[in-house]
This record gives structure tokens, sequence and C-alpha cells, in this order.
């Protein structure tokens, strides 16, 4: 890793996305056991992928993780402590008026 | 192109159902979720140790592990919607509300369960397991009373660059702490409320309100019990400062945010001030189970900050909206005020107490 350079690293994954009901929720895991660092971009290739409603969509794809400078990933750490109001984003919404 | 007549046909057919489909997609507003995405110390997290709460922790485990909600949403004769009946200005509101909330719950799935795949504490990951799950669930059933309003979510985000933020371990307990608590604080408060008021309720959805909030109850609860793990976290100076600053900043949002929906919670018959002010109470009576610092909401500095807060909020808005060098001198004056604002409300004096021996705590609102 270098402090000002990134590199892009291509890893096979499984996207879940399920639209049902009884949960709603969309996933990545890579297969490899790829871990992501601070400040990383996870890019995961192909078409978007739509689930209609009652649906369940698991696939196998390809994504792109580009990894952080050094240097970003300190400036991350950082940094990425201050956004923590988006964890407690009970039922606002970013409007102030709307 | 040279093509035969039935892949012409073929290509007519396939040409309509896309009009079909276009047509269809007009019908309906389209939301795409846009969770955003964490990453923390795994490290730190793999090293907790629950076993000086291991009996609390156990029992709450059993309790979520038992899913006494797993029937609890489902629609039956008491989801009697009204879309149609709707004052367009309300339904508005109340889209965002649900919007809002659906988003919310689902980013709590997406860090759950980000949290429950990279872990390797089996602790750790069962119960972020059982969370991710309940949040899952709700982000479900949202959604399906937003489709009976023809708004309908788009998870095609995935396949956007997403960048990953981060934040200490620490952070994500004070903050999904806090989150959790205000929440099972505002469901009940609401539920409590039309209750007895019953022909204020222009949703059945809210009828749902008091089972669901008892997972964000327990999910506080699992809150409270890893931060019981360290006492640093909840007693050292600096991170009562923290801890001082997130209950300012959240509370002080909150009161901005909500109001920005006026119409709701007039069809709520709520005093948004009320409102605010009685989430705050409950929050803080709770929060005691863990937290060593409250706020003083009935200083005399509390409202008023906090009107102050809202107006500069609406400066900031108006600012943006107007564009030009007057309007970023007046959200950048807006900015200001709110900062000072923000100074007053955090060195208002707060009031101090011994978290109890026992941690645990039952919904009793």
């Amino acid at each position: 890793m270098g402090i000002f350079s990134r590199y892009a690293e291509e890893v096979p994954c499984t996207v879940e996305v399920s639209h049902r009901f009884e949960s709603l929720h969309a996933h990545v895991r890579f297969n490899n056991g790829a871990v992501i660092y601070p400040g990383d971009e996870v890019l995961v290739h192909g078409k978007p992928i739509l689930a209609a409603y009652g649906e369940l969509i698991v696939e196998d794809r390809q994504a792109t993780i580009t990894r952080a400078s050094a240097l970003e990933r300190l400036w991350t750490r950082m940094t990425g402590d201050f956004g923590f109001m988006e964890l407690c984003e009970f039922s606002f919404s970013d409007e102030v008026t709307l | 192109m040279n093509a035969t007549p039935k892949a012409l046909e073929a290509e007519y057919a396939e040409l309509a159902i896309q009009t079909q489909q276009e047509t269809q997609a007009l019908a309906t507003e389209t939301t795409l979720l846009n969770p955003r995405f964490y990453t923390t110390d795994f490290d730190e997290m793999d090293r907790i140790d629950v076993t000086p709460v291991r009996a609390e922790w156990d029992k709450l485990i059993d309790q979520m592990r038992s899913d006494p909600n797993k029937a609890h949403f489902k629609k039956n004769a008491e989801w009697d919607a009204d879309w149609d009946g709707m004052e367009p200005k309300l339904k508005r509101e109340f889209i965002d509300f649900l919007v809002s909330s659906c988003t919310a719950e689902f980013s709590g799935c997406v860090l759950y369960k980000e949290m429950k795949r990279r872990g390797n504490n089996p602790d750790i990951c069962e119960l972020f397991n059982f969370m991710a799950r309940d949040e899952a669930r709700h982000a479900g059933f949202i959604n399906d009373a937003l489709r009976e309003a023809g708004v309908a979510v788009n998870l095609g985000f995935l396949t956007k660059a997403k960048k990953y933020t981060y934040f200490r371990p620490k952070f994500i307990y004070y903050a999904t702490y806090l989150s959790e608590k205000i929440g099972y604080a505002r469901y009940i408060t609401i539920f409590r409320h039309l209750e007895a008021n019953p022909d204020q309720r222009f949703h059945p959805i809210f009828k749902w309100f008091r089972e669901w909030c008892n997972d964000e109850f327990s999910h506080g609860e699992a809150f409270a019990l890893l931060m019981r793990t360290d006492p640093k976290l909840t007693q050292s100076f600096a991170n009562k400062l923290w801890i001082r600053f997130f209950l300012t900043a959240v509370y002080s949002t909150m009161y901005v945010r909500d109001h920005a929906r006026p119409e709701f919670h007039k069809a709520l018959g709520v005093d948004i001030e009320w409102y605010d002010q009685e989430v705050f109470r409950k929050t803080s009576v709770i929060a005691r189970q863990v937290f060593p610092v409250e706020l003083d909401i009935d200083h005399k500095r509390w409202l008023p900050n906090l009107r102050r807060m809202r107006d500069a909020f609406g400066l900031m808005d108006e600012g943006k909206k107007q564009g030009g060098l007057a309007g970023w001198i007046k959200a950048k004056r807006g900015a200001v005020i709110a900062a000072a604002t923000f100074v007053s409300l955090y060195t208002i004096p707060v009031i101090r107490s011994e978290p109890p021996k026992n941690v645990r705590l039952e919904p009793a609102y």
C-alpha cells in the first residue's frame, strides 16, 4: 500500500437482495474473504440487481475493491467519527423543510 | 439488421413488455434506498469479553433467539389503510416519514450484518445476527406499507461504487444505543398517545408500534451490556464528554428534523415540542442504566436554544435554496448561529448519576 497511490483488486462476490415482505435486505459477501478497510471503495460489476417485490436474488458477481492510499485510510479513520449522526437516523429525513 | 419475422416478433414483444414496465414505473414513485457502508476496528470488537455480564447477556440472547415478535409483523384485519382519503400534504410528510424509517432500519441491517460477518467473537456475531434479522423484518414491513401508497423502493444501489466510512467501536455503541432507545421512546410515545386518541390514528401502521418498539428496546439493552463490559467506555473523563456530546447532538437534531413535518404531527394531534420533550425524558430515564450523565432538559436555556437551533437550520436551508452570494452569506450566518447555539446547549450543566449495579431494564412505558 503506497502513501499516495491506490490500487484495485478484483474479487469474486455473492450478492443477496431480498425484496420480500418478511425481509428487505441487500448484502455483498466477498467469496475469498477479502476485508474492507477505511476509505476503500467497492464496485459490484454488472447490471443493477433489481429484485421485484416478493423476490430473493442470490447471484455470483465480480467486484472491484479500490484500496485507499495510506493517507486516505488515515484520513478516513480520523474523520469518520464525525459522521456518526448517520447512525442515528431514526426516521429523520435530511430535509429541514419538505 | 437482417431480422427474420420471428425475431422481429420477439423484438416487438419485448418492446411491448418494456413499454408496459415503463408505464408501471411511471405510475409508481421510485425511491432509491441509499444506505451507507461502515467499517470499524473488528479486532477490537473481537476482544470484547462479555464474561462480566454473562448471566444477563445469556438471558437477553435467549430472548432474542426465541424471536417473540416473529408473528407480529403480519397484516391482518386491523390493517385498514386509506391512502386515497389522505390529504396530499399529510401524505407527502407521512411518506417521507416511512421512507426515512425504512432507510434507517435498512441501514441498521446492513451495519449489523457486516459486523456479524466480519467478527470472530461468537457472542458478538450471534447478537448482530439477531439484530440484523429484526431490522430487515421492520424494513420489509414498512416497505409493504409504502407499496400500498404507490412508492417502490429500488435496491439497485449495490452496483454503484460505495465508499466505506470508519467509526471507532465506541462511537458505534454510543450512537446505536441512543438510536435504539430513542427509537423505542418515539414509537411508544406515539402508540400511547393514539391509544388514548384513536380517532387521530390516520394509518394502521401505528397499531403495530408497541411490539415493534420492544425490538428496539432489546437492541438497546444489548449495547448497554456491551458498554458495561469495559467501565472506561462510560466512566473516563473524555468519554463522559463524548456521551454528553452525543446526547446534545442527537436530541437537537431530532428537534430540528421533527419540526420539518408539521402536517404529520398535526394529524396525529401531537404538539411537536411536547412530543420531543416527552421522548427526551423517557430516553434520559432509560439511559441512566449506563450513562453517568444526563442532559437537563428542564433547564431554562434548553428549549430557547433548541428553538434557536431550528431557526438557524431554517436559515441555512433558505440560503442554500436561494443560491448566489446573498444565499451563501445567509447559509453561513445560519451555520454560525447553529454552532454557537450548540455550544450553549452543550455547556448546560448535566445531571450526574451512578449507573445501577444491575444494568438490565424491561420496557415499562
